[in-house]
């Protein structure tokens, strides 16, 4: 997607009689198989997710699940006394967290794989390593290592000890996190980093820049919109990961880790309070809304009408 | 020289940083690898380098897990998957960027933000739903790889769409135009223009499609019977299944991890500059 930086030279002339040839034809219909999908597997959904929020739904009533109590905001008042605060907090702080260690770690990444060096492909195949493999391979191997007399514990020597219960558990799933998520910064980081022109460098270099100023004053400044916009995804992607938790922890799991993906799960498939469980997810979506919404207004949309016409 | 104008670290620092997070990479996949080479006691006993080589985990694993109903099914569905929300995708994309009608931002930046939808949010909903066509409708969908091939898609769908959006803006739309005037309909010029001049687009549209219905263990754990399980499914309940155990087959497990990882590994090696491409135009896994 375009990111925050303009890119002058294609902001092309505008042809406005181009639009009209094909006014009369549009094909719309095309839309329609995506559309009724989107509707029946995401609209109606999300209308239900609201209204099983409302209801007293669980698995006597689930059967006949148009016939359940109403409650009102019942569940809503119910969720807040029960674990659904601990859970934003741990999932809030550790998403925040996660990014907070990714950055640094992808932005180096990106700096050195910039500059050609023979064996580069495959220091950047490397890099990606993580990035590809499925998040449920990632945490199984990790949740081997992790064992209580597993090969952590046992580098570790004296300074080992649970690392998959108890308060340790938290810095796991970060750890675990941070491993399988900086190469999405770094893939973004990277992009930017070849969107910077060489002439960039080359008048740095001219006017007897070292590397450090050169590094702080002319290059990390162009990084620093796609950057903070990666950062909000990542973040997204952190409070809504449900399969690192889950193949790491199993459900339930332990308080520490309790992160809301996997309340709302264990709510509604374990303690079968389908209503309660609702009501938790709409509290969670209404707080992923937030940055959502920062991140939709960011990106730039209307691109479309600049470079349809190059 | 060019190429030392532009180096932005001093080769040292260099070194020492590709150094650091190759290795920072590489120990937990190399720990796979010669766990899965290892035998179950010496995994379990936390050893790194095996004490003794064997491939019996890859031989064994067959019976022990259902990991190749599992593999099967993944294949299936995903498959599907894949080339259905490419081609969904392909003619949704089309219409978006091509013509102007009302509302077309809002599906543009439903598109982005559908993205972020939490699963666990969708899952009890769709589950009542599905659950739903069985008692109302007598439809058994839940169980059935149908249930997750609808699912997927429809998840799949607007990130299918959105890869072909970014890609079909840059494509010239003078053979359109002229195909249009020699008197072609819309399905000829989708068919015999539009597709064929994207299809490394749409490749990888559809790769990631099957990333997704591949990596995806909320929805699978829940529409699945053990029959229809995918393979994520089947390490999951593998990997559970260990804690209870007298003997805890790990080095097993590390195979089976690895045989869940290579297609997708495979898929990457094969379209890494696509993909790559992809990943930062969509801006999510």
């Amino acid at each position: 997607m375009t990111i925050l930086q303009r890119r002058p030279q294609q902001q092309a002339v505008a042809e406005p009689h181009r639009r009209g040839v094909t006014r009369r034809q549009r094909p719309l219909w095309l839309l329609a198989p995506g559309g009724v999908l989107l509707v029946v597997v995401v609209a109606v959904p999300l209308g239900l997710a609201v209204w099983i929020s409302l209801i007293d739904l669980d698995q006597y009533t689930l059967r006949r699940w148009v016939e359940a109590p109403f409650l009102g905001l019942g569940n809503y008042a119910e969720s807040l006394d029960t674990a659904l605060l601990h859970s934003i907090w741990v999932s809030v702080s550790f998403a925040v967290l996660a990014t907070a260690i990714t950055v640094p770690i992808g932005v180096a990444a990106a700096l050195v794989t910039q500059n050609a060096y023979r064996g580069r492909a495959v220091v950047r195949a490397i890099f990606l390593i993580p990035y590809v493999l499925p998040s449920f391979v990632v945490a199984t191997v990790w949740r081997t290592m992790l064992q209580p007399d597993g090969v952590v514990n046992a580098w570790l020597g004296g300074l080992g000890g649970l690392w998959l219960s108890g308060p340790r558990s938290y810095w796991a799933l970060v750890l675990v996190e941070v491993w399988a998520a900086w190469p999405f910064i770094y893939l973004m980081a990277l992009a930017a980093l070849q969107s910077v022109e060489s002439e960039v460098y080359e008048a740095s270099a001219v006017d007897g820049a070292t590397w450090w100023p050169k590094l702080t004053r002319v290059v990390l400044p162009y990084l620093r919109g796609p950057v903070l916009l990666a950062c909000l995804l990542a973040t997204l992607n952190h409070i809504n990961n449900f399969t690192l938790p889950f193949v790491l922890f199993g459900a339930p799991a332990p308080e520490d880790v309790t992160v809301m993906p996997m309340l709302v799960y264990v709510t509604s498939f374990q303690s079968l309070r389908f209503g309660l469980s609702a009501a938790m997810a709409v509290v969670s979506m209404i707080i992923i809304a937030i940055p959502l919404f920062v991140y939709l207004r960011a990106v730039r949309l209307d691109v479309h009408e600049q470079e349809a016409r190059r | 020289m060019k190429a030392d104008v532009t180096r932005l670290l001093p080769r040292p620092l260099l070194v020492i940083v590709t150094v650091l997070l190759c290795a920072l990479v590489l120990t937990p996949v190399l720990y796979i690898v010669l766990a899965s080479l290892n035998s179950d006691v010496g995994v379990a006993s936390g050893e790194f380098w095996p004490g003794t080589l064997t491939l019996d985990s890859y031989t064994r694993i067959w019976t022990t897990a259902e990991l190749s109903t599992g593999i099967v099914n993944s294949l299936i569905v995903c498959g599907v998957t894949a080339m259905a929300s490419a081609l969904l995708g392909t003619s949704s994309a089309y219409v978006l960027v091509r013509f102007s009608f009302l509302g077309r931002v809002s599906i543009l930046r439903g598109l982005v933000g559908l993205q972020s939808i939490p699963g666990t949010l969708m899952l009890l909903p769709v589950f009542v739903l599905f659950s739903s066509a069985g008692t109302y409708l007598g439809l058994t969908v839940i169980g059935t790889r149908w249930g997750l091939f609808l699912a997927y898609l429809t998840f799949a769908l607007p990130f299918s769409t959105w890869v072909m959006v970014t890609y079909l803006r840059s494509l010239p739309r003078e053979l359109e135009e002229a195909a249009r005037t020699e008197g072609a309909s819309t399905t000829v010029i989708l068919w015999r223009i539009v597709i064929p001049l994207s299809l490394p687009a749409i490749v990888v549209a559809g790769i990631f499609a099957f990333l997704l219905g591949w990596n995806d263990v909320l929805f699978a754990s829940v529409l699945t019977r053990p029959e229809t399980r995918t393979a994520a499914v089947a390490l999951q309940v593998f990997g559970t299944a260990q804690e209870g155990g007298a003997l805890p087959v790990y080095s097993q497990m590390m195979a089976a991890a690895l045989i869940c990882a290579a297609p997708v590994v495979l898929l990457y090696l094969l379209f890494q500059r696509y993909l790559v491409g992809g990943l930062t135009a969509g801006g999510v896994k």
